[in-house]
């Protein structure tokens, strides 16, 4: 067995132990929630003027779908069904599965929050680099100050921002949904247009607020690199300047390819604010939906995905260290 | 290698920017121009493009009045709830003594794919309203105003009886607020014995208990049934959704067809009050339901391009409820003295100066209707206006002590009125504020807690945790709707096959913790429930001295303070269309699909 293969069945084995714990704390806490969510619904439809019966008869299918017997039983039943991926039957989706209503938003997720993460991490990383290089003068500073503010604004106040900025003020960029609805859906140019313009705001806002994080990281390991005792051997020796920048940027680099692959991990569940503001239905919406209307199955299916997806974010990152970087793959060698 | 690189980033880039461009012009001009309805569905946030084009699930893509079709529309009436548009059903008969319905069907009236509009679909569809817990077509025992038989008459005309054991004014409105859907695309969603099925829930035993279970278990399956097209009998037919819109066509074979004026309508999606006050200010709507606004908001909202706002009644009133279970709220002269000290005026400005107008008294009746119900009586009525002195008069009548400025219980113990109200509810909390600002000012301590959402204050306040909080009453325009919120389970009783029962205060949900009996100046003692219980299978004129009753008692107890009567707010635009309905129209609580389908509404020229 290879090292790779012995730390991922290891791995495996303490994730998946892992994502049934979360399931089953979640479980509990989500059960616990109080609120009557049918109740709610129904004054809701009566204080926006629907009639009584009306407003019953939308909210009376509800009952069937909510959860039955004991809180025991109930915890049965949802680990059962989660060792077949079943994990239940939404109150505000009646009639249609966890897993299909996860399925839906995940993509709208995915999409918009990978494009950031990448956009994010490309820019930061270069301009990290152009920071730390030029540290003493004038750019270095700025690029370091922008960092600095990025990362400090909160996601939901730089949405709110954006949003204000290119849907109301210099409207644009639309103010929600994820494409116009006249053009067909398809690999078209229209609708491919409207795709983009639709996600331009989450992703760029997205980018934005990540951008920060990532350029302030790399200025901070570039500079530790630049010190390192190799460096200076290499600059003794001589070597061309851009053969001693390729060894500050793979050693410098080391550390934000593992919290890149752990920010990977928060695909699922890192643009919440950014989902809400811009009405992009993603799962962060859905989760706050959810939670509101105290769906309980949507609510566990939604904390299970962004759990798992964490978990599996953790075992790539570990692994992708352990190919990428020799000294770990040595040193494990070397303990066995 | 570099310069392919960058050549192909640039190409990319290129792409993508011809790509937006074209999204923003381009095919749009395709939505038939003028012809593109854009709209929002107030009560329901959030479309799924995965749900069936199914009327009967909460995210279905069936949008009310557009492809949803009833057999007809209820009126917004002041009083009387039998009053309809025509839907499906061209006309109807009511029986003088309520005791059936005759339904004649449009006659020119067929599906999106051709095939006639039949009495066999009205008939599947009661079947089905029969699964979903519908007020006609209840299966529980002894419901009030369930239907007794279904009778096709002719291809064109149903006839449907009441069951008169435990009969209901409101049995036609049941009958005709009933969802159409196709019977050659829903018939599989009842198995073939279910009309016996039915007849044998009707019974008493373990049979029909059976046989209402399996009916109620249906009800599960066909919300969840999915047709594998949208077939629609109204003026529009679904052609295709996603998470963020939903595109409707116009359906050629609707029997109004020609005075229909959109092409295309356009559904957007929403997650927040915020987004569609987004809208409404850029202009993008041309309809939108009641959105509660704060007043700089709805000042934007004017200003937009074509903005045309247009306000009628809405039988929903908030008022400040009390948990008499608690004390002091269980002395009257203690809700009356902070009924005199509340200036309602200045609440309502503050609070909700476009969604509302001050309550005129509390009557637990909306004052439009209340002006039809009372008559003369109304005026005579007390108004609790505003008087401080009077508020002092009933706090000493109620034993309260003033120290310091400060009113204290009768045993001198400080006294602290607490208001809770959900969070995100901006206008309750900002009247729960103010209110709180005049009793403070006059001496009464009072705090206001903000209550994580909708869902846990409802829990919390059925549970009797609070002192006070707001909650709806006068749902009209039914006589028993206006009164049930005061003199219903939130009081204590429960209509159990036609059967009052009342719970002790405090206990089997009687959270407001109102008295089974109450000795009312000028009445003498009333049992409120029971009275409410009347005004279910009471006419016009048997409803009336029963509402005037009740308005004296709610009046005079004051089991709520009644803040505000809530006003309808519909904004439209007239850039695109024209035709809106008047100020206080009918039509108001009406989706505007049902506007377009009736030939209102025209594009502008």
């Amino acid at each position: 067995m290879t090292v790779i293969a012995r730390r991922l069945a290891g791995h495996l084995a303490r994730g998946i132990a892992m994502v049934l714990v979360v399931a089953t704390i979640s479980f509990f806490i989500i059960r616990n929630i109080p609120g009557d969510p049918i109740a709610a619904r129904y004054q809701k439809l009566l204080e926006q003027g629907m009639s009584p019966e009306a407003a019953e008869r939308a909210t009376a299918v509800m009952y069937g779908f909510l959860p039955s017997g004991t809180l025991g039983e109930q915890y049965a039943d949802y680990m059962t069904g989660l060792f077949r991926f079943d994990l239940g039957v939404s109150v505000t989706n009646p009639g249609t599965p966890v897993t299909a209503v996860l399925g839906e938003a995940a993509k709208w997720t995915v999409l918009p929050v990978l494009a950031g993460t990448l956009l994010s991490f490309l820019v930061g990383v270069i301009m990290g680099v152009y920071a730390a290089v030029k540290r003493s003068g004038v750019l270095g500073d700025l690029l370091a100050i922008s960092g600095s503010l990025l990362h400090g604004v909160p996601q939901y106040v730089l949405a709110l921002l954006m949003g204000a900025i290119f849907t109301t003020l210099i409207p644009i960029l639309p103010q929600g949904g994820t494409a116009d609805i006249l053009f067909e859906p398809g690999f078209n140019a229209g609708y491919i247009g409207s795709l983009i313009e639709h996600a331009t705001l989450p992703v760029v806002t997205y980018a934005l607020a990540s951008y920060g994080g990532w350029i302030l990281a790399m200025k901070s390991s570039v500079v530790t690199v630049l010190g390192d005792d190799f460096i200076l051997a290499a600059e003794l020796r001589g070597m061309k300047r851009s053969i001693i920048f390729r060894y500050v940027a793979r050693n410098a680099i080391l550390p934000l390819f593992t919290i890149l692959a752990l920010s990977l991990g928060l695909l699922f569940g890192g643009a919440i604010f950014i989902e809400k503001i811009f009405n992009y239905p993603g799962l962060g919406f859905l989760l706050i939906e959810s939670v509101v209307n105290r769906d309980y199955a949507l609510m566990g299916g939604a904390f299970l995905l962004i759990t798992a997806a964490i978990v599996v974010a953790n075992i790539l990152a570990d692994l992708f260290y352990t190919v990428i970087d020799p000294r770990v793959r040595s040193g494990e060698e070397a303990a066995t | 290698m570099k310069r392919l690189a960058a050549a192909a980033v640039l190409l990319s880039l290129a792409a993508v920017t011809a790509c937006s461009s074209g999204s923003t012009t381009g095919d749009k001009s395709a939505g038939g121009g003028g012809g593109l309805f854009t709209t929002i569905d107030v009560n329901r946030p959030g479309i799924d493009p995965n749900a069936p084009a199914n009327p009967y699930n909460p995210k279905g893509n069936s949008f009310l009045g557009y492809n949803a079709m009833k057999l007809a529309w209820i009126k917004n009436h002041m009083t009387d709830p039998n009053q309809f548009y025509p839907g499906i059903a061209e006309s109807w008969e009511i029986a003088p003594d309520n005791s059936s319905i005759t339904v004649k069907l449009q006659p020119d009236n067929k599906w999106s794919d051709g095939k006639p509009v039949t009495a066999e679909d009205v008939r599947l569809s009661i079947g089905i309203a029969y699964t979903q817990g519908s007020t006609a077509f209840a299966i529980t025992p002894g419901a009030a105003g369930a239907a007794a038989d279904v009778q096709v008459v002719d291809d064109k005309t149903v006839k449907v009886t009441q069951d008169m054991t435990n009969p209901s004014a409101k049995f036609a409105r049941g009958v005709l607020d009933t969802y159409v859907a196709p019977a050659h695309v829903w018939g599989s969603v009842l198995p073939a014995d279910f009309w016996d099925k039915l007849k044998a829930s009707r019974g008493t035993g373990a049979d029909a208990e059976k046989a209402r279970e399996e009916i109620t278990a249906l009800g599960q399956k066909i919300i969840a049934f999915a047709p594998p097209k949208d077939v629609s009998a109204g003026p529009f037919v679904l052609q295709r959704a996603n998470p963020g819109e939903a595109l409707l066509v116009k359906n050629k074979n609707f029997y109004n067809a020609a005075n229909v004026a959109p092409d295309q309508v356009k559904f957007l999606n929403y997650t927040g009050n915020e987004q569609i006050w987004n809208y409404l200010i850029s202009g993008k709507l041309d309809h939108a339901g009641f959105t509660a606004a704060p007043p700089d908001v709805m000042n934007k909202i004017k200003q937009a391009s074509g903005a045309n706002i247009i306000k009628g009644y809405s039988p929903v009133a908030v008022g400040l409820a009390f948990n008499q279970s608690k004390k002091p709220y269980d002395n009257v002269h203690v809700r009356r003295g902070l009924a005199y000290l509340i200036d309602r005026e200045q609440v309502v400005k503050v609070a909700s100066p476009e969604g509302g107008t001050p309550a005129v008294t509390t009557s637990g009746i909306h004052q439009k209707p209340a002006q039809e119900w009372l008559g003369a009586e109304l005026g005579a009525l007390e108004p609790y206006k505003h008087d401080v002195a009077k508020a002092e008069e009933e706090f000493k009548a109620a034993g309260l002590q003033k120290k310091d400025g400060k009113w204290t219980l009768a045993d001198g113990t400080p006294w602290k009125l607490t208001m809770h109200a959900p969070s995100g509810f901006s206008d309750w909390i900002s009247a729960q504020e103010n209110i709180k600002g005049q009793l403070t000012e006059n001496g009464v301590d009072a705090e206001v807690v903000t209550v994580a959402d909708y869902p846990l204050y409802l829990e919390e306040i059925a549970a009797g945790k609070y002192d006070a909080g707001f909650w709806l009453i006068a749902l009209g325009p039914a006589p028993y709707d206006i009164y049930q919120r005061l003199y219903g389970a939130s009081n204590g009783w429960t209509n159990v096959a036609g059967k009052i029962q009342h719970a002790a205060p405090g206990k089997g949900g009687n959270w407001m913790g109102g008295a089974e009996e109450i000795d009312v100046e000028g009445v003498g003692k009333v049992n409120p429930g029971e009275l409410t219980g009347k005004l279910n299978a009471a006419d016009a004129e048997a409803a009336k001295p029963i509402m005037l009753q009740l308005a004296k008692t709610a009046n005079r107890d004051l089991p709520v303070i009644q803040l505000w009567d809530y006003v309808n707010t519909q904004f439209t635009n007239t850039g695109r269309f024209t035709g809106w309905p008047e100020q206080d129209s009918d039509l108001l609580r009406l989706p505007a699909g049902v506007w377009i389908q009736l030939g209102m509404v025209k594009k502008t020229s």
